[in-house]
């Protein structure tokens, strides 16, 4: 049918099935790619918005018959060639752009706003974004920007974008890459449709334990279509990835057991996505039910049904020191508690989604050579080259990643099975193949978070002093390793705080059952003990008749002390500084929250303040020496080559702003080349907050090498002293002498006659810093944060608000204030999602639908505090933070809640339901 | 490949399906419709979309009704001066739907034919006691139903939207004092189905409530009225002892399930009082309020 349109102001006409979505029409047939997919078409994310007649609209569930005669804008209308819209400019201006998947819609919904309202109120506004759902920002710089541009639109304030005077390093640095996302130019992997390409689909189990007794996909391959039916067979190397994940197959073979909803069993590449899923429905499995569980405790059990092959215990990790029977028995007071947490998934708003495709290369003898390069979204490229190489038997040149724009990953996107599965399907047809998980596959198959059991005794004088900890921690890995090996090392490591213990007894230990596999998470593995340490620390406070601020203030770690670890902090530790920044608000809350409850007593609404402070273990370890290089071009700009995959959090400003300083040079003089293994070094992984740190750190390194190099050719060209000799703009010369100057491209082209090397390496290596043999398994490196909550609890119903809270990070130096804030935003909007609505509960979640992310209306009022204690080894002092921010939120809001009602919450989600249950214990309790 | 018509008339419309004796079907805001063809549950042949009837995009405000076309989107509801002003509860509800980019699409009464257990705009139309005019295709003129009467089951209208079409939706506008309310309790503000949706409706005379309508949802298959609940105001003045009675009644009378994904049935039974208690004070507030303000006119 044809159906005739407006689309941008332009007319134009398509043919097609009318009933198909406007969205597949836009991306698939009009080739206009802004417009984003992140639900299965079911209208639950927002990613697609856009305006029909002047409404904002889901595209995913418009039948393109419906806009027939009728005005379309998507974001590529927005802007008049390259006069942005004000929205685009505000969006740009306040941050409010990280990942940048959410942001079409987002800027078309607030464009129908501003159109039908031009002065709308802050809840207005919130009202109009509430369906646009957005992982990264935590909303607050999304409405703020909104707020601008309705101003900058009705001639209150400029709408152009002021012309940026900071200096590089702790100013108000634009991000690199916004403009285009704001544009709908960003190609994101799901963008990218080379000709010939076909599509990977999966066959996954849907019971939570079996053993796959048969596979035969005779039929399958017979489907029209259909270019290959991969199973363990097609898998030419190692048939898994250790490394990252013990016992996980690529594939399974016949008779090995399926240990989740989701685990993989056998990969269709067909001409179309429709071709795939028939064929993959066509594959005849026969699968043995096996007896499940999804609780760490029945795994435990002894005769429990083995899940994994020797012990359903993965691994163990213990900490000890001082007598601890001693100082508990000599205690005031012993608390004994437990917590516990729930699967949480990542809900990045890009699915997984991966190309891959055969590249001719030339080897270093002149050989034609195929290389397999996969395209996607992940954290460290070279680790995932590494597990490609094995799987598929081939040496690493002729793997190759990249990492392009990237909507979003939070840990989730760590995942190596997806990056194989691509490249399996690249190496068995020569044909370039898209890789797309469906919203309700990425819920199955992704890793999500370890849910934990925590249990604490911990004793305490009556002054608050503490004094002896005993922790258990039970940490469900799910159906597979997925680096559960490593968490209960950060589990434990996160149990004890940034407190002084005369006494320490801690264990941790990983253990399978059938739940989803889980993996890395926003602070992998150390929020769920933060949230049970820092409740409990609220509960012991109470039991003291403590001020929970007191009691965390007297024990505050200092900087040289002896940690819970049993050997001293390695860096400057800023928690008092951090206590001490919200120590006003929280006093003015609790005045607050206290003149409220007693204005209203008997009726349902309560108020109630809490805070939680945190340490978190940033820069993992591994090596300790990181490489990156920096360039001199020869038109005299700055190239750094570094991996610091920007998956939204904005390292590519940071690095480049880093590059800027040590250089002497604006940040326009500077290009980073990231995340693409063949054009630039391994920088380690990209987790645990530590890009800025240590990749930040090398760059550091190596481009103030190149300036004395630069400065130092230059002084020769000038016959001068290089110590009297600045860099101004691309200029180097005497201050005081104009005609003795030379340009950064003179001193290129000098360098390129004379022979000498453009193109430096560097490293940041603290392996000196921290001799191997008296070095603990990881170094401990660490910074520290403390959140204060504000919440009213309807006693009636068990609803929450959250109505304020106060972030204060201890963050080194902030190299990049509006990002920092975004990171700490975006935390404290997870943290909350943690706290109140979100859990995935095996083989019954199924997407956005019934995981409750939070959404604009959730948003409390976020005061956000830098604090800077510097490193002393970070770059200008810096320190890691995109991850720790989240571990303080969730038990601030759940200890305010538990303070509004009156008894204590001890499992997250704290729904409405579970609040009311304790509300009415507590009730009968005291009747 | 399925057709997609836009009618442009009513008759037109009616006479569409008529012609394709069931594998037609209507289409107004499309946001239940798409997904059910994506999921194969429908495969009609061709798809009648009404929402550009002259008309049927219409709220009109009589002295003793208000009359809904049905191609009227819940943001229009939501917007329309007298809705926000004097019913309130039917803007809140309206804006209770999904999101506003499901709002600006969707319809009321697409929301009726749907008929989902729990459905936002069923549950305010039940407490308004709203009508439907529904028309059959190639038969005799439209007539008037009771919304109350067409909703079956899950899923399941009375009006088959392959052979019939809802022109119009109507409720009363009371000429005693009167108020209604709507209290929504879901995981979070939007995009969600509920835990449990309430509406009510406050007739006053005097001191004294005439009669109440009380509607909630999801505590049966379909969204129903607490009758019994309902009784126990009549002829009763306002207060907190009998607002807590009536919740308790309209408790004994509801039967919810669990939903693992929402709420359990104890959850749902627990605070079914305290909503119809708050909702009926809301309603007579605003039946006070509007007892204050006699003289808003309609426009």
């Amino acid at each position: 049918m044809l159906i005739a349109f407006t689309l941008n102001g332009r007319p134009t006409s398509v043919t097609t099935d009318p009933t198909r979505p406007l969205l597949d029409v836009l991306r698939q047939d009009l080739r206009l790619t802004g417009t984003k997919q992140g639900c299965d078409h079911e209208g639950e994310c927002g990613a697609c918005t856009v305006l029909m007649d002047g409404a904002a609209v889901r595209s995913c569930l418009t039948p393109v018959g419906k806009v027939s005669g009728r005005d379309v804008v998507t974001v590529e209308g927005l802007a008049h060639g390259d006069r942005l819209h004000p929205l685009q400019v505000a969006f740009i201006e306040t941050g409010a752009v990280q990942c940048g998947f959410c942001t079409p819609g987002m800027l078309l919904s607030a464009k129908a706003l501003l159109d039908r309202q031009p002065s709308p109120t802050r809840t207005d506004i919130i009202e109009a974004l509430d369906g646009n759902l957005c992982r990264c920002t935590g909303y607050a710089k999304i409405v703020q920007a909104v707020v601008l541009s309705a101003a900058g639109l009705r001639g209150e304030a400029p709408a152009e974008p002021a012309e940026p005077h900071h200096p590089p390093m702790g100013g108000s640095e634009l991000r690199s890459d916004s403009r285009d996302k704001v544009t709908g130019q960003a190609l994101y992997a799901e963008d990218m449709a080379p000709p010939g390409m076909l599509y990977g689909k999966v066959l996954r189990s849907h019971l939570h334990h079996a053993r796959l007794r048969e596979l035969d996909a005779t039929d399958a391959r017979a489907f029209p279509g259909v270019y290959g039916i991969l199973t363990a067979d097609d898998v030419p190397g190692l048939n898994g990835f250790p490394a990252y994940s013990r016992e996980e197959p690529v594939l399974p073979e016949v008779n090995s057991t399926l240990r989740m909803v989701g685990a993989p069993i056998a990969l269709v590449v067909a001409e179309t996505a429709q071709h795939a899923e028939a064929a993959v429905t066509a594959i005849r499995v026969s699968l043995e039910e096996l007896p499940h569980t999804f609780e760490t405790n029945c795994a435990l059990e002894t005769g429990a049904f083995p899940i994994a092959g020797r012990s359903n215990v993965l691994a163990t990790f213990e900490a000890a020191h001082g007598d601890l029977e001693g100082a508990l028995s000599n205690s005031d007071h012993l608390l004994d508690t437990a917590y516990d947490t729930a699967f949480l998934e990542h809900a990045a708003l890009e699915r997984e989604t991966l190309l891959g495709y055969p590249e001719q290369i030339q080897d270093p003898d002149g050989r034609q050579q195929v290389r397999i390069t996969v395209v996607g979204g992940t954290h460290e490229p070279h680790y995932q080259q590494d597990y490609i190489a094995q799987a598929l038997a081939l040496p690493l040149e002729q793997v190759r990643v990249i990492i392009p724009p990237t909507g979003g990953t939070f840990g989730g996107k760590q995942d190596p099975w997806p990056f194989i599965a691509t490249a399996l399907m690249v190496y068995h047809t020569g044909r370039p193949v898209r890789l797309a998980y469906s919203r309700h596959e990425s819920f199955d198959a992704s890793p999500k978070r370890h849910p934990y059991r925590v249990r604490y005794r911990i004793g305490a004088n009556q002054d608050g002093q503490l004094t002896g900890i005993r922790v258990r921690i039970d940490c469900n890995t799910g159906g597979y390793d997925g680096h559960g090996q490593y968490i209960a090392n950060y589990a434990l490591t996160a149990a004890g705080g940034p407190y002084r213990w005369t006494a320490v007894d801690g264990m941790a230990r990983s253990v399978y059952t059938n739940g989803p596999k889980s993996g890395q998470y926003r602070g992998f593995g150390t929020a769920q003990s933060t949230f049970a340490l820092e409740c409990a620390l609220d509960e012991l406070a109470q039991a003291l008749d403590q001020d929970p601020w007191e009691l965390r203030w007297k024990n505050a770690l200092a900087d040289g002390e002896r940690s819970f670890l049993g050997y001293p902090l390695a860096d400057s530790v800023g928690y008092r500084p951090v206590l001490e920044a919200i120590r006003p608000d929280y006093q003015r809350f609790l005045h607050e929250a206290a003149h409220f409850n007693a204005s209203h007593a008997g009726q349902p609404l309560r108020r109630g303040v809490g805070l939680a402070g945190m340490w978190y273990r940033f820069g993992k370890s591994g090596s300790l020496r990181v490489e990156a290089h920096a360039e001199l071009a020869l038109d005299g700009h700055l190239i750094v080559y570094c991996s610091a995959p920007d998956y939204g959090q904005g390292t590519n400003t940071v690095i480049s702003q880093i590059a800027a300083e040590a250089f002497g040079v604006s940040r326009r003089q500077v290009e980073v080349i990231n995340a693409d293994t063949a054009r630039v070094p391994a920088s380690g992984i990209q987790g645990a907050s530590r890009a800025t740190f240590f990749v930040g750190g090398a760059v550091s390194q190596v481009v103030t090498h190149l300036r004395q190099e630069t400065l130092g050719t230059a002084a020769e060209m000038l016959d001068q002293d290089p110590q009297r000799l600045t860099l101004v703009d691309d200029r180097i010369g005497r201050p005081d002498d104009p005609c003795q100057q030379v340009t950064l491209a003179q001193v290129a082209e000098e360098f390129q006659r004379s022979g000498k090397a453009r193109r430096l390496i560097g490293f940041f290596d603290l392996s000196d810093e921290f001799p191997r043999e008296t070095r603990p398994e990881y170094i401990p490196l660490f910074v520290t944060g403390a959140h204060l909550a504000d919440v009213a609890v309807n006693l009636e119903t068990g609803e929450t608000e959250v109505r304020r809270m106060v972030a204060a990070h201890d963050v080194g130096r902030a190299v990049n204030r509006p990002d920092a804030e975004g990171q700490v935003e975006g935390s404290v909007l997870m943290g909350l999602g943690a706290a109140l609505m979100e859990e995935h509960l095996p083989g019954q979640t199924t997407g956005f639908a019934d995981y409750y992310l939070p959404t604009a209306s959730s948003m409390p009022a976020i005061k956000v505090i830098l604090v800077e204690t510097p490193s002393r080894y970070g770059p200008y002092g810096a320190k890691g933070l995109g991850e720790a921010a989240m571990l303080p939120a969730t038990p601030a809001i759940i200890n305010a809640m538990s303070r509004a009602v009156g008894a204590r919450l001890h499992s997250i989600p704290a729904t409405p339901e579970r609040v009311l249950a304790v509300v009415r214990r507590e009730l009968q309790a005291t009747q | 490949m399925t057709e997609y018509l836009i009618a442009t008339t009513l008759s037109e419309a009616l006479a569409l399906l008529a012609q394709h004796g069931g594998d037609a079907q209507v289409i107004a805001g499309g946001t239940d419709v798409l997904p059910d063809l994506r999921a194969g549950k429908k495969r009609p042949e061709t798809l009648v979309d009404i929402t550009r009837i002259p008309g049927l995009n219409q709220v009109v405000v009589n002295s003793d009704s208000v009359t809904v076309g049905a191609a009227t989107t819940f943001s229009a509801l939501h917007a329309h001066p007298f809705i926000q002003e004097r019913v309130p509860a039917l803007a809140e509800a309206a804006r209770s739907v999904g999101a506003l980019g499901i709002q600006a699409v969707a319809t009321w009464a697409g929301n009726l034919v749907q008929a989902m257990p729990a459905a936002d705009g069923a549950v305010v139309a039940l407490a308004l006691e709203a009508e439907a005019l529904v028309w059959n295709a190639g038969g005799a003129p439209g007539e008037w139903r009771a919304v109350d009467s067409l909703i079956l089951g899950p899923g399941h209208s009375a009006v088959d939207p392959t052979r019939q079409i809802i022109s119009h939706l109507r409720f009363p506008l009371p000429a005693a004092a009167w108020g209604a309310a709507w209290r929504r309790i879901g995981r979070r503000a939007s995009l969600v189905l509920p835990i449990l949706n309430c509406a009510v409706k406050v007739i006053l005379q005097g001191d004294l409530i005439q009669r109440a309508v009380i509607a909630l949802a999801p505590v049966a298959p379909r969204p129903c009225r607490a009758s019994r609940a309902e009784l126990l105001l009549a002829g009763r003045p306002p207060s907190d002892a009998l607002f807590a009675e009536v919740g308790r009644m309209a408790q004994q009378e509801s039967q919810p399930r669990s939903s693992i994904m929402r709420a359990s049935r104890e959850y749902r039974m627990a605070i079914i009082p305290a909503l119809v208690r708050d909702a009926l004070w809301t309603a007579t507030h605003r039946a006070l309020r509007s007892v204050k303000d006699p003289d808003f006119a309609a426009d």
